[in-house]
């Protein structure tokens, strides 16, 4: 069962991508694409001609795709969490590093930024995985399945997984990174055809992703697990159309600032009983 | 015993012929030979797995003194010489201590030498690590302008160097210990100013002074020692538990900070890159620098809660401040240097736990932080020799010129961040280590937070340094050819880097698939690149119109003079504290 889930995640994804497109269109009063959009795009995109700036560029591209199914399949399976984050860290070291392998200055802007949004989301994702070991004194996400939800007393955490998200799905007011009117795309801009295609996909893989950290906090309920995620989903995209981009320096600011505050107040918490 | 002996003895054998030889093929042969015995002595010790303990024979103590009184009149003479106050009033104040240490009369010393499990693992990373460097060295040498004497005579400090190191990490007798520890500051001091310019003087003797308090803390703790228990036995010192024995204890870890050139004294190992490159990568990985986690690992078990808080705290807060002060550095190896003392600072900040989970973390953070980095400095000697490459600013077409070493330039920054390598599972069973303690003191969130946040500012540090080696356009290829010694060396490490994930396995239940999943990752990268994707078409990058070429360059983040003293007076006050700790 886990490995059709694993398969189909990439897919799922692209569906979640296809409903977003819809819910935003019609929260800005436009009726949006069709659901398959997604899809179309791809199909599109196989039938241009390849084109690449060099080898190494787009293996990276591809091994960031890869790196990226492999820690949705890890979180699927259940295994460690913290390990999970460094393999998605892995994933996101490669797209950096594709980035910085080509000489262009919208790709190495991209890639800095980045970067640089490692930084604010990096030590909140370790955080929450330190929370979850806290409370249950094991890292094992098919332990965390099992056992009651635990939204209630990681609630803060929760909060600082609200900010990751923005950053995570390239969201206003957190996406500096891609910023397309600003840097073209930024890491993007040198992908074109089929090779575009990877990292096309990567992005839906990072949707999967994040909403599978979301239902940790879930645990057994999956009642829970649906409320949480369509409401998480519901807020980032209405964030995401009311803000404005900020800068990244105040990216960082923002996230540290008040994910380090939620997270060790949540950890004091719950490490004495509070 | 005899392994030990020969350990001991056979890199200073090994420095007496190479002074003598003329020619460089013989030099060489002959290194070679010495390092491959090495190495092979340093495994058969680890294999042998027993813990040895013995006396030395007393004749040997009376050379030890005598070197220790030459030793400290050299100093003071260098400071006379080049007026430097403080290396020459540091010498006097260590040369009363240490003549009032010798006039007292511990009881009898059983035992001189003591090979526990720490010290074989710490006799493997000196000898084969220490031996592949001096085998590049072998080569780096020979392009510099010297005499033929002087050239010889850098490879043979070298090999003393080895033969010091493994003094230092074998003995249990504190009076042996204050020596090896000065002969490494002696050392240093050598090496830092051999090309003997107005800046490597001015390092060296800023080295000399400032490794020299570490030399008054360790007279100081023999004091105590043998005023209050009558013996300079490390392992007695230990057992004692009482409150001087506490202060002797917090004494001494004032000399592992010194040496581990932790905060407020990390400016004598950043002067130490004036020297030729191999002096950095023999200091930063396999030497010198590494005496401060050992020490705190073996003094550990005796630290009062509130000593092992303080210099967790402590480590933890140089991780992170070292980290961010080398995001705005431009010279390679200053940027390699800052992050030795960061990730010095995490390895202290664990030993001093005293778990027994705490042990085996730092001893793989020291094993493969020492491959790492000696393959990293071996790469920055590469690119000064030959691409005269030396600040990051510099590096301009260097993956047209030599893919391998920006390959191996990656390898060693991702081995110390990611998936699968060692450090990165020190690093992971650090911060399990650090979360399940924190319901016994919530000092550790503290602690957790700013090892996240170092490992994140270092892994922005190493990815910062990408941006200038990784870049390259299709077509334009103009290979330099790098020797054949510095190659092999670099291949050995990177042998090792492999090696080494397979050890990994097993440990705190880390399975195979964990480590090769990861690998393969990392490794299909370069296979891959034969694969040239001949059916697409090559294209130039997007200029948005522009006809010129784009300059790349990295970010910076300098942070402000004044929070770099900040950061400087948090640390001595933590220093302060641990003393407080030990007086108390």
């Amino acid at each position: 069962m886990n490995t059709v889930w694993i398969i189909l995640a990439p897919l799922i994804g692209g569906l979640l991508y296809g409903v977003e497109r819809i819910v935003r269109a019609r929260m800005q009063g436009r009726k949006g694409p069709p659901l398959l959009q997604p899809f179309y795009d791809m199909f599109k995109l196989l039938d241009k001609r390849p084109l690449l700036v060099n080898p190494a560029h787009v293996l990276l591209g591809i091994m960031h795709f890869i790196t990226l199914w492999i820690a949705v399949g890890l979180i699927i399976t259940g295994t460690n969490l913290l390990f999970v984050i460094f393999v998605h860290l892995l994933a996101s070291i490669f797209l950096v590093a594709s980035g910085f392998s080509v000489r262009s200055v919208y790709s190495h802007i991209g890639a800095n930024r980045e970067l640089l949004t490692m930084v604010a989301y990096e030590p909140l994702l370790i955080l929450i995985a330190a929370g979850f070991y806290l409370k249950n004194g094991y890292f094992s996400i098919e332990l965390i399945h099992e056992g009651e939800p635990l939204l209630g007393s990681l609630w803060m955490l929760f909060g600082a997984l609200l900010l990751v998200i923005p950053i995570k799905l390239k969201k206003s007011p957190f996406d500096a990174a891609e910023a397309h009117q600003e840097i073209v795309g930024g890491v993007e801009v040198e992908y074109s055809g089929v090779y575009f295609e990877f990292l096309y996909m990567a992005k839906w893989l990072e949707y999967i992703f994040v909403y599978l950290l979301v239902i940790l906090f879930a645990g057994n309920s999956v009642m829970m697990a649906i409320v949480l995620v369509s409401s998480v989903f519901l807020l980032v995209n209405l964030v995401d159309n009311a803000t404005a981009r900020v800068r990244i320096p105040h990216l960082i600011a923002i996230t540290l600032g008040i994910g380090l505050t939620l997270s060790i107040l949540n950890l004091i918490g719950v490490g004495y009983g509070l | 015993m005899s392994l030990i002996a020969l350990l001991l003895t056979l890199p200073l054998a090994g420095a007496a012929i190479i002074l003598l030889v003329r020619a460089v093929r013989v030099r060489d042969l002959l290194a070679f030979l010495t390092v491959v015995i090495l190495v092979a002595l340093s495994i058969a010790q680890y294999t042998g797995g027993m813990t040895v303990r013995f006396a030395l024979p007393h004749s040997l103590h009376t050379i030890f003194m005598a070197a220790d009184i030459l030793l400290l009149l050299f100093f003071l003479w260098r400071g006379m010489h080049e007026e430097s106050r403080p290396v020459a009033l540091l010498a006097l104040l260590q040369l009363l201590l240490y003549l009032y240490v010798s006039g007292t009369d511990p009881q009898a010393h059983p035992f001189d030498i003591e090979v526990g499990y720490i010290s074989r693992i710490m006799l493997l990373v000196i000898n084969i690590v220490g031996g592949i460097i001096i085998l590049y060295a072998l080569e780096y040498i020979e392009s510099e302008e010297m005499e033929r004497m002087k050239k010889n005579g850098f490879i043979a400090l070298l090999f003393f160097f080895l033969s010091v190191m493994n003094l230092i990490v074998t003995t249990d007798n504190l009076e042996i210990f204050f020596l090896a520890f000065e002969l490494t500051t002696l050392l240093s001091y050598l090496l830092i100013r051999y090309r003997g310019d107005e800046l490597a003087r001015a390092n060296a003797i800023r080295a000399l002074w400032m490794n020299q308090i570490g030399g008054v803390a360790i007279l100081a703790a023999m004091i105590i020692s043998v005023k209050s228990y009558h013996t300079l036995s490390f392992d007695a010192l230990l057992t004692f538990g009482s409150s001087w024995g506490v202060a002797a204890i917090a004494v001494l870890i004032i000399a592992a900070f010194v040496k581990g050139a932790s905060l407020p004294f990390e400016k004598w190992l950043l002067g130490a890159m004036v020297a030729p490159t191999p002096v950095s990568a023999i200091l930063h990985s396999a030497t010198m620098v590494k005496i401060a986690p050992y020490i705190i690992l073996k003094l550990a078990p005796a630290f009062t809660p509130f000593l092992s808080h303080t210099v967790t705290l402590f480590g933890s807060f140089v991780f992170m401040t070292a980290s961010v002060m080398a995001l705005g550095r431009d010279y390679f190896k200053e940027i390699l240097g800052l992050s030795t003392v960061a990730l010095l600072g995490l390895m202290m900040a664990m030993a001093a736990i005293d778990a027994t989970e705490s042990v085996q973390i730092v001893l793989v953070l020291i094993v493969f932080h020492a491959i790492s980095k000696a393959l990293l400095f071996l790469q920055a000697g590469i690119l000064e020799k030959s691409f005269h490459f030396k600040y990051l600013s510099d590096f301009e077409y260097l993956y047209e010129r030599s893919p391998m070493s920006v390959w191996m330039i990656v390898i060693g920054f991702a081995s110390l961040t990611l998936p699968p390598f060692g450090a990165f599972w020190g690093k992971f069973f650090s911060l399990e280590l650090l979360i399940s303690m924190i319901s016994q003191s919530p000092l550790y969130i503290l602690v957790l937070v700013f090892i996240t946040l170092g490992s994140v500012f270092l892994t922005l540090l190493y990815f910062k340094v990408l941006t200038r080696v990784l870049s390259h356009s299709t077509g334009k290829t103009e290979k330099v050819a790098i020797p054949a010694l510095f190659r092999y060396s670099s291949y050995a490490l990177f042998g090792l880097l492999t090696v080494g994930i397979l050890l990994m396995s097993g440990w705190n239940g880390v399975g195979v698939f964990e480590l090769l999943l990861p690998a393969l990752l990392i490794f299909v990268i370069p296979l891959l690149l034969r694969w040239q994707l001949r059916s697409s078409e090559r294209v130039g990058e997007y200029r948005c119109g522009e006809k010129d070429e784009a300059e790349i360059g990295a970010y910076y983040f300098a942070l402000p003079e004044a929070q770099v003293r900040r950061a400087h007076y948090a640390a001595a006050a933590l220093i302060a504290l641990v003393l407080l700790g030990g007086m108390l």
